[in-house]
């Protein structure tokens, strides 16, 4: 049988974003693939050469749009790093209750497109519900449900608010039962596990060769985690776990896996933020006015030629690594170069070559278990 | 008895069918129910477009995250007959929710040439209305109004789920005013502004 | 609770490969260095500054000999303004992950308090100045890590430096159709209205015009 290039173009219900895979196929087997990525590149890098210090954090919150807080942390700690900013505990607590609150967030967006992606459709309306939870908490924090603009260098923009305590440990309990019924539902359907296991093998030697990093690549058993391994803001104080799944064959980790690594990821934020109610200073129910010492420290705003920060941080995704150089327009108050390192830019060509030899059915399941997110691969 | 040659059922019954058309719709339109009848025909066609209005399943950027919230249970765009297509033939509207690259315009452009009339077109967020954050960029175009024609805009970075609902209805009152029109009768309408009013 | 690595584990993992790098490589142009962050918990890393001509050696040293497993990041800058020796830099980000073979089953399972030696992950800078010019090159490491291959292909894209001997270079955020020699991060290119100081000569936008008016389609 002749062997034909297929066309996955950017308009396509299934690829979570604007990109085109093109894969050529032998009957129904994938037998090359190429991906072409850049239909929503902004020129961000180049933007943020004309734009203050915190005038960048906007335009981060908007690089991966799912997870959007993660990307805003991941900037201000590499602009920390260069402008050599201090923080208060009770900032790094925020920031760690609020990353961890985008990441159940983001968790659920990803879930709620990969059920529908297997057929499940019922998964997308359950995911999107509870979503709504945790974007109602963000949005008491940061003033809007995708693009918070929340974290500040030096600090956080604001303090919890009065009662937010109480409503994120209400729907956190709350949500912890309901990844009880999501297990429920899928771990015993037999359509899910048919079509999840044994499909999309990925070996962890060639994932962390290739740059791969983040859940994807805890689900090859591969114990890496930034939060741990190049660690930043309180983690090392906090009760929890890196979620790391054992792959069942030798070949790697399968979609179901990757699935499972999420899950349990969620569940061990869920027991971040918890714990971090409750170790955090100045007690989870009081309320520092902006601006107070407590949560934000002025930090000087221009950056001399030839100093540069560097951030590695555990994003949603991967690992997230942003490297500004200063000195830029205005004597220093501009960046002069923010580069931004994409964890799912790297993996996208990775995945691209996983699926050979699969069918094109399993194109969608596969693609869907690596969590694509084209906003931070186009920058 | 049918000879050989002769055929009753090929009896010309197209010439019979042409004749008495004929014959019919020179009476309606003497009676001017063929008026009525067009009249009725197009407000039922118009009632029928606007409570569905079938979308393409385009995401783009931030918004289309918020539009596919505006698809789950705590804001059902489903009830307003609001369902999304995934082939640009079987769609009515184009919601374009995130900045237009210079790579994927013509592709927005042929996606906009491939949809049926009657089509309308919805520049949702700031990206699509004027290039947004990103207006500066040297791969963005300026608004997706540069290269396709838009009917209602929806401001916001990203406009709330409710927004983008009442966006839709807002192109609803449009579809009242201007009915399955083909384009050349809408060049002189003025598109809608979510918010003014 | 899972351990993190400690600030003793990091400056002595910090300190040995600096004393592996300077006994391999000292005196022949490679300065390397560890610096320590000013954010989060003020780490060390290894920052290393080194002429193109010794990078390929220095590379496959470090993938073999120093096990730096996870090329992170590749990316460029432009000087038009920098002194002579220093008209583009190329910056490398590299990891050290601790990783072993993975059989069916099992996970990694750290220690943390145990990891030592070459176990604990470090990160790595490398630099490397071109001198001005039009066309900066440097070898290309597409052989040595899989992870530098598309981090390469951006870099061209946007930067315009060559990378030598890297195969199958093509156009990855940019348009295919881009005008030969269109970097947009170098620095003669400008942002759009990047004069227009629109606060106050046009703060409502009445006299802003699309700039590719009548030029797509």
């Amino acid at each position: 049988m002749a062997q034909m290039w297929i066309t996955m173009g950017p308009q396509h219900p299934m690829t979570h974003g604007l990109w085109t895979l093109r894969v050529k196929v032998d009957g129904e087997t994938v037998v090359d693939t190429e991906a072409e990525l850049g239909y929503i590149h902004r020129g961000v890098e180049k933007i943020c050469e004309a734009r203050d210090f915190t005038q960048v954090t906007p335009y981060c919150d908007r690089l991966c749009y799912v997870s959007a807080m993660t990307w805003a942390n991941s900037y201000i700690y590499a602009a920390e790093d260069l402008l050599e900013a201090e923080v208060p505990v009770r900032a790094e607590y925020i920031r760690l209750i609020s990353a961890e609150l985008q990441r159940l967030a983001s968790h659920l967006m990803w879930l709620g497109a990969f059920g529908p992606d297997i057929g499940n459709l019922t998964l997308m309306t359950w995911c999107m519900r509870d979503r709504e939870m945790f974007l109602d908490l963000l949005q008491e924090l940061g003033g809007s449900r995708m693009h918070y603009n929340y974290p500040r260098i030096g600090g956080v923009k604001r303090d919890m608010p009065i009662g937010f305590a109480d409503r994120v440990i209400a729907k956190t309990k709350l949500f912890e039962k309901r990844l009880d019924e999501y297990e429920m539902m899928l771990d015993e359907s037999t359509i899910w596990l048919v079509r999840l296991q044994g499909v999309g093998y990925a070996n962890a030697e060639s994932m962390v060769e290739a740059g791969v990093s983040g859940p994807n690549v805890r689900a090859a058993g591969v114990n890496y985690d930034v939060r741990w391994a190049h660690p930043y803001s309180v983690y090392d104080e906090i009760d929890w776990e890196p979620a790391v799944e054992k792959p069942t064959s030798v070949k790697g980790a399968d979609c179901y896996d990757r699935y499972r690594v999420r899950m349990e990821e969620m569940r061990q934020s869920c027991r971040m933020v918890l714990d971090a109610l409750n170790k955090i200073p100045g007690g989870k129910n009081t309320n520092y006015a902006s601006g107070d010492e407590m949560i934000y420290t002025k930090a000087p705003t221009r950056a001399p030629e030839g100093a540069t920060g560097f951030s590695n941080y555990e994003c949603t995704r991967g690992a997230s690594q942003f490297y500004i150089q200063g000195g830029g327009e205005g004597r220093g108050k501009n960046p002069y170069r923010v580069s931004i390192r994409s964890p799912m830019f790297i993996t996208i060509p990775y995945v691209a070559k996983t699926m050979i030899g699969y069918k094109i059915a399993d194109i969608p399941a596969i693609m869907g278990s690596f969590d694509p997110c084209i906003g931070e691969t186009d920058r | 008895m049918a000879e050989a040659g002769e055929n009753f059922a090929a009896f010309n019954s197209r010439a019979l069918v042409e004749m008495v058309g004929g014959v019919t719709d020179e009476a309606l339109k003497a009676t001017r129910i063929k008026k009525f009848l067009g009249v009725l025909a197009g407000r039922y066609f118009n009632w029928a477009g606007r409570k569905s209005l079938f979308t393409l399943h385009l995401g783009i950027k931030c918004c289309a995250i918020e539009m596919a919230a505006a698809a789950t249970p705590r804001f059902d765009g489903d009830r307003f007959g609001v369902l999304f297509r995934s082939s640009p033939r079987q769609s009515d509207v184009q919601l374009i929710n995130g900045p237009i690259s210079k790579k994927f315009a013509d592709k927005v452009v042929r996606l906009w040439e491939q949809m049926p009339e009657p089509k309308y077109c919805i520049a949702m967020g700031e990206c699509a209305i004027s290039g947004g954050p990103y207006f500066q960029s040297y791969n963005i175009l300026e608004g997706v109004d540069t290269v396709i024609p838009v009917d209602v805009y929806i401001p916001g970075c990203p406009p709330r789920p409710e927004a983008l609902i009442d966006g839709f209805g807002l192109l609803r009152e449009k579809i009242i005013r201007i009915g399955g029109a083909p384009s050349v009768q809408r060049a002189s309408e003025k598109p809608v502004i979510v918010g003014e009013d | 609770m899972v351990g993190s690595i400690s600030l003793e584990q990091n400056t002595s993992a910090a300190e040995a490969s600096l004393a592996a790098i300077n006994d391999r490589f000292g005196g022949s142009g490679i300065d390397a260095s560890v610096q320590n962050h000013s954010n989060a918990k003020k780490y060390a890393f290894v920052r290393i500054v080194c002429p193109p001509q010794h990078w390929l050696a220095l590379a496959k040293w470090m993938k073999y000999d120093l096990g730096v497993n996870y090329c992170s990041m590749v990316t460029g800058t432009h000087f038009p303004d920098g002194p002579d020796e220093r008209g583009w830099e190329v910056a490398y980000h590299f990891l050290r992950q601790p990783i072993q073979d993975q059989t069916p089953n099992t996970c990694t399972v750290h220690d943390v308090n145990a990891l030592s030696g070459m176990d604990i992950p470090m990160e790595y800078e490398v630099f490397i100045p071109l001198p001005q010019g039009d066309s900066p090159t440097v070898p290309s490491i597409q052989s040595i890590w899989v992870g530098a291959d598309w981090n390469e292909k951006e870099t061209w894209d946007l930067v315009g430096i060559k990378f030598e001997g890297h195969v199958n270079m093509h156009r990855v955020l940019n348009p295919n159709d881009s005008p030969e020699g269109f970097h947009p991060l170098q620095k003669q290119h400008k942002l759009r209205y990047h004069d227009h100081n629109e606060m106050y000569d046009d703060p409502q936008g009445f006299m802003r015009k699309p700039a590719d008016e009548g030029r797509v389609k």
